[in-house]
């Protein structure tokens, strides 16, 4: 069934697009992150598998900045002519909206969400040596020991940061939140036990996880994750309805006409199920999803801003 | 040593194994593909390090898509060779025209300018090629044979030991000057505002930033030192009507002399030391490291009046720690999976993209990439040497371009630099208002140097100070409780003695002058 529809979306594209003459020129990309992270390579892997089946380069852009609201605003703003697309991710589609003061773009009338390429789930790591085994167990001794707990984070207002946040508000602990500047030194500083937990993305946490030098206690998504099967889900571990994820997908301005809209995310889909681009998604933590729609991924977006904007509230983190 | 002869032994295999390539639809046998791509990019690493801003950031952007259809190790010692390429080539352009390619060119710029307006490029040129190569050998040894213990002592190094170790930079941001303790103490602090300039890191909240999103992130390190230098330095030089012509025609030899080589080895041996141990820290180490071994030279050296004034030492030292500490920061990459710079940030995203993740298992499941990757440095700093030393001569010739064609073409080149790493042209803008800003110290005869150290010691300064006490919950004393962290203060407070007692300074001049 799902073939047939995607050979009417196909059929129908191709129809559209020499009417149109899209895309008679080279698209751009714009990620809105410094180069070298994983939407970056996300991007350039997708970007190099579209431009093949769209016959015109697909270029990649970093506009960094302002936690990626600058390269968002810059898409936002451009002509909606199907030639300028941005990679939009959690920050700037979720937290960022209720994050920061003012913020010069509305995450959803501003843009058409065409496909989204990744998600990855958030894992839940202890350094060794704190005594705690099981969600249940860290919780008890985050009781007993009140302050005591640090929990680190890549930046202030991160995922990272809103999983402890949503983890204390559930099991009525408190530890004290230590923000870095990126991932990596927080991890680091995980490892030599200095912070003693973190909700670290799952794929810079497993290579440390595999090699026994951080134990990690739980998933952050509702399902279990394939890397870590035998690891539970915070869900299952007593924090009901817990569930979160990192994730990125390509955008576009608002007003982009719907035959590129569609043709684009038809190629898109077809560039996260090619064998070779799916198997080195995979080594970044993400699973295929089942939002494979236009239409899905805006509601998904519309849901995601809903429940951040929630939980930024609570946590107190803003930026002005 | 059994282990380390069979280790390098995989490695060596590995870099020099041949290998059928596709190209096209061919098939061509018996390649050496990995040297190859070794050679390739330590070339590319060169010429962006002599290009004035454009780094290798951008550039192992630019190529990350290119390596999705290579082989794994290819990829990486690629992007490797390019990474301590552009070391070397980044101190070309210091030398010559007084703009540091690279971060840890900036005190390059200080004495290997100096030497080449007295007409001896050709031998700051060679030393710097030379004590690169040196502390290129040593600290690829001492990666391949101590990394995994190496990677536990960073470890060691939290938010306490950082903060009083950029304590001690800092202090000695102050021996760097050579001028006016006033104004050098003056740029510091000026620096450090730049450097405050951005999102607070704890709070979120936006410091100088005037209303304007691209001063979100902060001033970036490039803009500042492309004005401080480059931009200033075209502007002074234009202001003199004979200006460059004089230094060409001093050139008298191109290889160092008897008095140079007795002068350069002792120095280029103190700074590998330096450089290799700094590297290892992840944020700044490998930068730390260039600045340490300057003011480490200064203190130590019998020609320290000479400083400031083209002395050997201060280019030997500090080049020789820059591609030391290079090497060396592959140690937390490659054992640890934390990137301590942003090209290491890259190698990691090179890594994802050939389904690695970078890690402690890296060395045991992947050991033909860990130790393949490792030989390659070796390699390729013997590329380096082999491709510089000739260059010599052609980059001296550089200078006989007239300058009205010159400084056009390295304004373009940095603007293109600057430009890239965020696609702002905001960013150029900065950087004119820098190069005016240079131009002014200049006329006040205050130097940028310190102003750089201030501006990225600063931020970090602040950034592991606060996370110090909200770890120690507010808990000064911690500082002195840890020993690292306290050795640091207590070198720092000596060191401090030492400049701010200006009289004992005068005495032991007298001393000196005396004996002679």
């Amino acid at each position: 069934m799902r073939r047939i529809l995607l050979f009417c979306a196909l059929a129908f594209a191709a129809q559209a697009a020499p009417a149109q003459g899209w895309p008679a020129k080279p698209l751009h990309l714009v990620v809105p992150y410094p180069p070298g992270g994983p939407v970056d390579v996300s991007a350039r892997l997708v970007a190099q598998h579209a431009q093949q089946a769209l016959g015109q380069p697909v270029l990649v852009e970093n506009k960094p900045g302002a936690g990626g609201n600058i390269g968002a605003d810059f898409v936002a703003k451009s002509a909606p002519d199907g030639y300028t697309l941005l990679m939009g991710a959690i920050a700037t589609h979720a937290i960022n909206p209720s994050l920061y003061a003012r913020i010069p773009y509305d995450a959803l009338k501003d843009f058409r969400h065409v496909t989204l390429v990744v998600q990855v789930p958030n894992v839940l790591v202890v350094n060794n040596d704190l005594p705690a085994r099981s969600v249940q167990e860290l919780v008890a001794y985050a009781k007993a020991h009140p302050g005591k707990l640090d929990f680190a984070s890549g930046s202030t207002g991160s995922t990272g940061h809103l999983a402890g946040e949503m983890f204390k508000m559930m099991t009525g602990t408190f530890m004290v939140h230590i923000p870095y500047r990126g991932a990596a030194p927080a991890a680091a500083d995980l490892l030599a036990g200095r912070v003693q937990l973190m909700f670290d993305n799952l794929a810079s946490a497993l290579p440390n996880v595999k090699a026994g030098k951080l134990r990690a206690l739980a998933v952050t998504t509702r399902a279990r994750s394939s890397f870590l099967p035998e690891l539970p889900t915070l869900d299952e571990s007593g924090l009901k309805g817990f569930d979160m994820s990192t994730w990125w997908g390509v955008m576009a301005p608002a007003k982009t006409p719907a035959a590129a809209v569609e043709r684009l995310s038809a190629v898109l889909l077809g560039a996260i199920d090619a064998p070779e681009v799916r198997e080195r998604l995979r080594a970044m933590g993400a699973e295929p999803s089942a939002i494979r729609t236009p239409e899905q991924f805006s509601a998904f977006v519309a849901s995601e801003l809903q429940t951040y904007a929630v939980l930024v509230k609570r946590s107190g983190a803003k930026v002005e | 040593m059994h282990d380390i002869v069979h280790n390098l032994g995989i490695g060596f295999v590995e870099v020099f194994k041949l290998q059928s390539i596709a190209l096209g639809g061919l098939t061509i046998p018996d390649v050496p593909f990995n040297i190859l791509m070794c050679l390739v990019g330590v070339l590319l690493g060169t010429l962006i390090g002599v290009l004035p801003g454009i780094g290798p950031v951008a550039t192992i952007a630019m190529l990350l898509p290119v390596t999705f259809k290579l082989s794994p190790v290819g990829a990486l010692i690629m992007l490797a060779g390019i990474y301590y390429g552009a070391q070397y080539g980044g101190s070309t352009t210091a030398i010559l025209v007084n703009i540091p390619g690279e971060a840890s060119s900036v005190v390059t710029c200080i004495d290997g300018y100096q030497m080449a307006r007295q007409g001896r490029a050709g031998p700051a040129l060679a030393v710097a090629a030379l004590g690169s190569f040196f502390a290129g050998c040593v600290s690829t040894l001492i990666v391949a044979m101590f990394a995994p213990p190496l990677a536990e002592v960073a470890l060691k190094f939290g938010p306490w030991e950082y903060f009083s170790l950029m304590v001690l930079g800092l202090v000695s941001a102050v021996v760097l000057a050579h001028g006016s303790l006033i104004k050098a103490i003056a740029m510091v602090i000026l620096g450090l505002l730049l450097g405050l300039v951005g999102t607070d890191v704890n709070s979120g909240v936006l410091r100088f930033t005037f209303g304007l999103s691209e001063l979100a992130d902060g001033i970036g390190f490039v803009t500042v030192a492309m004005g401080m230098f480059g931009v200033c330095e075209i502007i002074a030089n234009l202001e003199q009507k004979e200006g460059r012509e004089i230094f060409t025609k001093k050139v008298s030899h191109l290889w160092p002399s008897r008095e140079d080589w007795k002068r350069m080895w002792a120095p280029i041996l103190r700074g590998t030391a330096l450089g290799s141990a700094l590297g290892i820290l992840p944020g700044g180490g490998a930068l730390l490291a260039s600045f340490g071994a300057y003011t480490l030279e200064k203190k130590v050296s019998k020609y320290s009046h000479e400083f400031g004034k083209g002395a050997i030492e201060g280019v030997a030292s500090p080049e020789s720690a820059n591609n030391a500490g290079a090497q060396t920061s592959f140690i937390p990459l490659l054992t640890l999976g934390i990137p301590s710079n942003a090209v290491m940030a890259l190698m990691i995203g090179a890594m994802m993209i050939q389904g690695i993740s970078p890690g402690p298992q890296v060395m045991s499941e992947k050991p033909a990439l860990f130790w393949g990757m490792i030989t390659s440095m070796w390699v390729g700093n013997l590329m380096l040497i082999v491709l510089n030393l000739p260059l010599i001569g052609m980059w001296i010739k550089l200078l006989t371009v007239p300058y009205r064609i010159l400084y056009p073409s390295i304004l373009v080149f940095m603007a293109v630099g600057v430009f890239s790493i965020s696609n702002q042209p905001f960013d150029c803008f900065l950087m004119s208002l820098f190069g005016l800003l240079g131009y002014i110290c200049v006329r006040l005869e205050c130097e940028p140097a310190p102003l750089i150290l201030g501006f990225i010691l600063g931020p970090l300064m602040e950034e592991h100070l606060r996370r110090a006490m909200l770890l120690a919950r507010g808990d000064a004393m911690s500082f002195l409780q840890k020993p690292i962290s306290a050795g640091f203060l207590v070198a720092s407070v000596v060191l401090l003695a030492a400049i701010a007692l200006p009289a004992l300074r005068k005495k032991r001049e007298e001393a000196f002058a005396a004996e002679e």
